[in-house]
């Protein structure tokens, strides 16, 4: 068996492909982007190696300043939100004696749906003269500028666009705590309410627990996901107010395309690249999870 | 699953036949305009006419454009489909042009990929500006001197000065096709009931936009969150305090002077008469308010005319056209802010002549005539226009469009570098939220001039 | 292979007690309604509302007219335009565009099926040394952003003469989605009873045999959630497929939508129109695998 497994030719010929593939397509690109991130390149005339200049600029840069607040809010925001929310919903829906495949199914349902349809979607909810603004003005409430407002530290469009995030993505946090829960033997709770234990305690002291390492692997793509993300900021205010609301991924955007500035992109690139592998590592390292 | 939506999908139907609509498929895009129908009908014939193949004979040419040119209602995209359209007719079995279209937002992204891979496009369109700086200076779009002066193509033209932002160094790489002009529309309905006078001078403006309120309108409607709209007032305003931009850009003067700030503080002052919602309207639901008669004026380039007549036929005859009030003391009143869309040629196109003659049908006389009779926009060449086909706003604008001194282009696309013109729009709409007063958003500009030195332009200090 | 016996045992027990409480349900209809149960309800309704309505406003918009849409969004609408779907079915060339999403989609999803597979078999089942460092570089592809390589694959694949060819962009669709296929795989795979594995080397089954005939038949759930991920992703990537095809012809749904974005106006009915349209299919085919990735993530998630 132990042999079976080791055999050379086997591992060679089931990950040669992929591994050719792989290196062909992404790995070789990643390599020429670190390398434009060392150049000044506009994507029209040949790089010129400028050494660090562009990640100096970087350190200097106020916007990225902004995107990399506002993607650390991403992070956190959404790495928290996306764990609450996913618990509880996970933890009611499995409870509920009917309509779970219903509740299940909607909460899913924007997950399969494009960002970029959706985030347009929001953006005219939450747009001033067609949205719920003009419902809460029938109650005679004047609502704020969702998109637009630029006041504290982590402005209002953050918190908008993070909610419409949750909004989309929580149905497939509470899908991979539900399938979790439902795993949990049974004779555990059992045990617990004969002790005498409120359904509160039980949910802190039995499933959390052991909830544990699907945390750490929804975690991991949650905060993978959150520091690229782009469709919705994108669809949603293009960065702006005045770049108030660009994350790492849009000032990516706005340098390289809109700006011609492509070897600055790339620097910015490889920021997001080494903090995606830093929270990875951070995060398995939290969760112990050895699913990586 | 199945079962629920199909619930929820015929209980929404019904829902919304029992409210009691009709039924419309109406396929005209919402103008019961005359042109509507003509216009679906000439996108449906465009549509196979573009999609002929070429039988190979042909020497083969790429055309690059912003819109799609079978899907748009942009009845100036609509005209560009009729010219390849013709082009290809006219010159079947010896060139052939295929479109290759992006929408505006993923253009520049596909031309530079284009251009990185040796790619680029024979002919393709470009704003001018900044952005075609970026292809000119290394040697991407070709310099057209040539062939304009060849056969007396350059006569066509209206005037030199409709080459003035497509030419650098002396030399012209890029052929306007339209110019659209910056004006003010106003519901004349309103003006009227509101008591109002077209206003010569800011302080009739203001006056107006006094009256307009108390007759319970709203005065002015805008986009902050289309941050060029709001920067195209801005723009205006200053140069009408007689803001000198080579001076600014170059560093002789600070972007914070008296000048500039006057400016700002204007456009703060006008800000008390926009719509309430004006910070997050979008150009399209600013626009919408004025062509559905909700408010009293709006600040836009003339292109919006065939949007405006296109979804409210009745607002053709209430609207009429002003031009940007002086300030008493400033600059020149006459200045008109112009944009022009244009084509350049790639540098290394392997059939020149097929790409100069492609751009000569786009400024023959039968696509400068459909430009002003049906897109509304102000054509380049002398062409003799039937001007009662033309929309009625067109003859106002032509007429301030004749009678300005000089033209000027959007601040956005005047600045050294497209990131200064984004500074600046962006800044504007900042100091209109209140974030800055009009010191601190001028002097944010000349930190970041003084900083980055956008495109090597701070030669003074 | 510590947690050989729990895995085994959760794995079928999962499924059965799926099965088994379906069954038990139905006979005790009576529900204990405690003050605890109606506010879930409550609670969960609200959500339903919140997750429904903006998609049946989107469904409400898509048929009325572009001034109607700024002046009242949320009545119903005066007349029913139909048109808006004649003209985003017939402008928008959503017949094709909906057909070559559908090829690109497709064959991805095979592909990525079949490579992630093996991949993740290698990875997940047999022993060598350096597995994490590959997993690892692996998923570098899921942290890197698509607009820094875009410059650099669109050279490459022009060159390769690859540029304006759906088989242009397959291949880094297929590329981009495999990490995403192997780490959930690689899980997936792990986390198999091994007692099956080892019955079968007994039984002298070669290493490909153990592939084809136990692991992927085992694994099936699995595909099902990577698989609709997969197609999810691919079928709505707007980016590449924009910046890589430049024939109408040859267009994807996405690239089709965008067309309704004029460079000074967007046409929102026409838009949502195709939006509508563009989801129907995307809805279809959730609904009909529904069920399978339900219980694909709950099987799939029970690992180790």
């Amino acid at each position: 068996m132990e042999k079976l497994l080791r055999n050379k030719k086997a591992i060679a010929l089931f990950l040669g492909p992929g591994l050719v593939l792989f290196t062909l397509v992404l790995f070789i690109p990643i390599l020429q982007s670190i390398y434009y991130s060392f150049c000044d390149y506009n994507a029209l005339t040949p790089p010129k190696w400028i050494g660090l200049q562009n990640y100096k600029e970087l350190m200097k840069d106020e916007t990225m300043g902004i995107a990399l607040k506002n993607s650390m809010f991403f992070l956190i925001f959404s790495c928290v939100s996306q764990l609450v929310m996913g618990l509880v919903l996970a933890g009611l829906v499995t409870n509920i004696p009917k309509g779970r495949n219903l509740f299940k199914n909607v909460i899913y349902l924007p997950c399969v749906l494009s960002s970029a349809a959706l985030g347009l979607l929001w953006m005219f909810i939450f747009s001033p003269k067609l949205g719920i603004n003009q419902l809460l003005a029938k109650f005679g409430i004047q609502g704020p500028l969702w998109l637009m407002d630029t006041k504290g530290f982590i402005i209002l469009p953050m918190w908008v666009v993070g909610f419409v995030s949750l909004w989309q993505y929580v149905g497939q946090s509470m899908m991979l705590y539900m399938a979790q829960i439902s795993g949990i033997d049974k004779s555990l709770y059992e045990a617990s309410y004969i002790d005498g234990c409120t359904k509160t305690q039980t949910f802190r002291h039995i499933t959390l627990p052991l909830l544990k390492p699907m945390v750490g692997t929804a975690m991991s793509l949650n905060a993978i996901g959150s520091l690229k993300f782009f469709d919705l900021i994108y669809n949603m205010t293009e960065g702006g107010p005045n770049h108030k609301t660009e994350v790492l991924a849009t000032h990516l955007y706005t340098q390289g395309f809109k700006y011609f500035k492509y070897g600055y992109a790339s620097a910015i690139g490889v920021v997001l690249l080494v903090l995606c592998l830093v929270c990875t590592f951070v995060i398995q390292k939290l969760f112990k999870d050895d699913n990586l | 699953m199945k079962k629920q939506i199909a619930i929820l999908m015929s209980a929404v139907l019904s829902a919304s036949l029992l409210a009691g609509c009709g039924v419309s498929t109406d396929t005209g895009s919402g103008s019961a305009a005359t042109d509507g129908a003509a216009a679906a009908a000439t996108a449906a014939a465009a549509d196979t006419a573009t999609q002929t193949a070429a039988t190979g004979d042909e020497e083969e040419i790429q055309f690059m454009f912003w819109d799609d040119l079978n899907a748009t209602d942009d009845l100036i995209s609509q005209g560009y489909a009729k010219v390849i359209d013709r082009f290809n007719q006219d010159y079947a079995g010896k060139y052939h042009v295929t479109p290759v279209t992006t929408n505006l937002e993923e253009y520049y992204t596909k031309l530079n990929a284009l251009v990185a891979s040796n790619q680029t496009p024979d002919v393709f369109i470009v704003s001018p500006g900044p952005n075609l700086d970026v292809y000119v200076d290394p040697g991407i779009a070709a310099p057209l001197d040539d062939y304009l002066n060849a056969d007396g193509w350059k006569d066509t033209f209206s005037s030199d000065a409709v080459f003035a932002q497509q030419t650098y160094d002396g030399k012209i790489y890029a052929v306007p096709l339209n110019i659209a002009a910056a004006c003010v529309f106003y519901n004349k309905d309103m003006f009227e009931k509101a008591g109002c006078d077209v206003p010569a001078t800011w302080d009739d403006l203001i006056d107006d936009c006094k009256k307009l309120q108390d007759a319970g309108y709203t005065p002015i409607t805008i986009s902050a969150g289309t941050a060029w709209c709001l920067s195209m007032l801005a723009g205006y305003l200053c140069d009408r305090e007689g803001v000198d931009l080579d001076k600014v850009q170059s560093g002789e003067e600070s972007w914070n002077n008296d000048k500039t700030v006057a400016a700002g503080e204007k456009l703060l002052q006008l800000s008390q008469y926009f719509q309430p919602t004006a910070a997050g309207d979008t150009n399209d639901v600013a626009t919408a308010a004025f062509y559905n008669e909700e408010a009293a004026i709006l600040i836009q380039g003339s292109w919006a005319i065939a949007q405006m007549n296109g979804a409210n036929p009745d607002i053709e005859d209430k609207c009429g056209v002003f031009q940007f009030p002086a300030i008493e003391g400033g600059n020149d009143p006459n200045r008109v802010i112009a944009k022009s869309d244009s084509l350049a040629m790639s540098s290394t196109t392997k059939n020149p002549d097929a790409c100069i003659a492609l751009m000569k049908y786009f400024t023959d006389d039968t696509a400068q005539k459909y430009t002003a009779e049906v897109g509304g926009k102000i054509p380049v060449t002398k062409v003799e226009y039937d001007a009662s086909k033309a929309p009625a706003q067109l003859a106002d604008v032509m007429n301030i469009f004749k009678n300005a001194s000089s033209t000027f282009g959007f601040y956005n696309e005047s600045l050294a570098t497209t990131e200064a013109g984004s500074k600046f729009d962006d800044t504007m709409v900042s100091m209109y939220l209140g974030e800055y007063t009009p010191e601190q958003a001028f002097q944010t500009i000349e930190d970041w001039y003084a900083d980055t030195n956008p495109g090597g332009v701070r030669t003074a200090k | 292979m510590n947690t050989k016996v729990e895995t085994t045992s959760f794995y079928s027990g999962e499924k059965l007690g799926f099965h088994r409480k379906k069954r038990e349900k139905k006979p005790k209809a009576k529900i204990h309604w405690t003050v605890g149960l109606v506010i879930t309800y409550v609670f969960l309704v609200f959500m339903l509302v919140i997750y429904l309505a903006p998609l049946l406003w989107t469904f409400m918009v898509s048929f009325k007219t572009n001034a109607e849409i700024f002046t009242s969004p949320f009545t119903p609408p005066r007349i029913l335009q139909l048109g808006n779907y004649i003209v985003a079915w017939t402008a928008g060339h959503l017949g094709s565009a909906t057909l070559n999403s559908f090829a690109v989609s497709v064959i991805t999803l095979a592909l990525s099926m079949f490579l992630g597979a093996t991949i993740s078999f290698a990875l997940g089942i047999m022993r060598w040394k350096g597995q994490t460092a590959v997993l690892t570089y692996f998923m570098m592809g899921m942290m890197i952003p698509v607009h820094c390589v875009l410059i650099p694959l669109f050279t490459r694949f022009a060159h390769m003469g690859l540029s304006n060819t759906l088989t242009g962009i397959i291949i880094p669709y297929l590329t981009f989605s495999l990490p995403t296929v192997i780490f959930i795989m690689t899980g997936f795979f792990k986390s198999l009873p091994h007692e099956l594995i080892e019955s079968a080397c007994i039984d002298g089954a070669n290493i490909y045999q153990i592939f084809w005939k136990i692991a992927v038949p085992l694994a099936r759930t699995g595909f099902f959630v990577t698989g609709m991920m997969t197609f999810i992703a691919n079928w709505n990537e707007l980016l590449l497929a924009m910046v890589f095809i430049s024939d109408d012809e040859k267009k994807t749904l996405p690239v089709a939508l965008s067309k309704f974005v004029g460079p000074y106006n967007t046409n929102y009915s026409q838009m949502f129109a195709a939006i509508v349209l563009a989801i129907i299919p995307t809805i279809v085919v959730y609904c009909c695998f529904s069920n399978q990735i339900v219980d694909g993530l709950t099987a799939g998630a029970v690992k180790g």
